[in-house]
């Protein structure tokens, strides 16, 4: 149906919209604070290679999910020497990831009942 | 190309609060560090692994997301800067002078909850909903400078 440029863009699109679900996730499960680097590396070994995409882009998102109270933030290291700023989820980000993974849940379904349906009828 | 060459290409597509932009920068040095020594770590040398690494960050866009996540609400604050003290100082007038214009003595003023209101909201409204703190100073200079004028102003009868 579509190029295959247009089926990037699409599948670049879907990514985007579930990373703050992955992230809030991937915090919720391990118990250390984790820095940007750490969570890249991360998504895209828990996903398979499938969530890989420009890694700056990941700050601009921990930073809007920090804004928004989904995370909290603090540096680890000492000034002077190499420092890191590490993300932990808080308990807001706990109820949103609880209140998307239920979506998530909801939107598989539908499409695996629309999906379903279309094989039906061919 | 090294470290500060990129951060010196992301810092000059951004234009943010400064202490905004330091921890950006900071914040980008480590994860470049850590992307270095892993593509070492693999085998690399230090040129490729720092242009793997720039390649793989990608400043462009990460430069332009950044800018669009703390750039506040661009015009729209200067203007609420500007205008919000104005409002409240025209408030706080009505407030402290009586109608034919004599002041309102300043322990009838201190019992008007309305007083209090206009005060807290004057300093309360930037801090807490300004994304750009300059723009929340500006707005406490403008009302405090306004008030001090009318009320002083007033006082000496200009």
């Amino acid at each position: 149906m579509g190029e295959p440029g247009d089926r990037g863009r699409q599948m670049e699109q879907m990514r985007k919209g579930t990373t703050t679900l992955a992230v809030l996730k991937l915090l919720a499960e391990t118990d250390e604070p984790l820095h940007g680097y750490q969570l890249i590396r991360e998504l895209e070994a828990r996903s398979q290679g499938f969530f890989q995409f420009k890694e700056g882009l990941i700050y601009p998102r921990l930073h809007q999910m920090e804004r928004e109270g989904l995370l909290q933030s603090h540096w680890e290291g000492a000034p002077g020497s190499r420092r890191r700023k590490v993300y932990t989820i808080t308990d807001k980000g706990r109820r949103r990831l609880e209140a998307e993974l239920r979506e998530w849940e909801t939107f598989n379904q539908g499409m695996r009942l629309l999906l379903g349906t279309e094989r039906a009828r061919s | 190309m090294t470290i500060d060459r990129v951060l010196s290409t992301l810092r000059a597509r951004l234009d943010l609060e400064a202490e905004d932009e330091h921890e950006v920068l900071e914040e980008v040095r480590a994860h470049l560090e850590a992307a270095v020594d892993e593509a070492r770590a693999r085998g690399l040398d230090e040129a490729a692994a720092l242009a793997q690494a720039a390649a793989r960050f990608g400043v462009e866009e990460c430069a332009q997301e950044l800018q669009a996540t703390h750039a506040g609400w661009g015009t729209l604050e200067g203007v609420a800067a500007a205008a919000l003290p104005v409002l409240l100082a025209l408030a706080l007038r009505w407030l402290v002078f009586a109608p034919d214009g004599t002041t309102v003595h300043w322990q009838e003023m201190l019992n008007r909850p309305a007083v209090w209101a206009i005060a807290a909201i004057a300093l309360l409204l930037p801090l807490l909903r300004f994304p750009r703190r300059r723009y929340a100073l500006v707005s406490w200079a403008i009302f405090w400078g306004l008030s001090v004028l009318v009320i002083a102003g007033q006082a000496v009868h200009w």
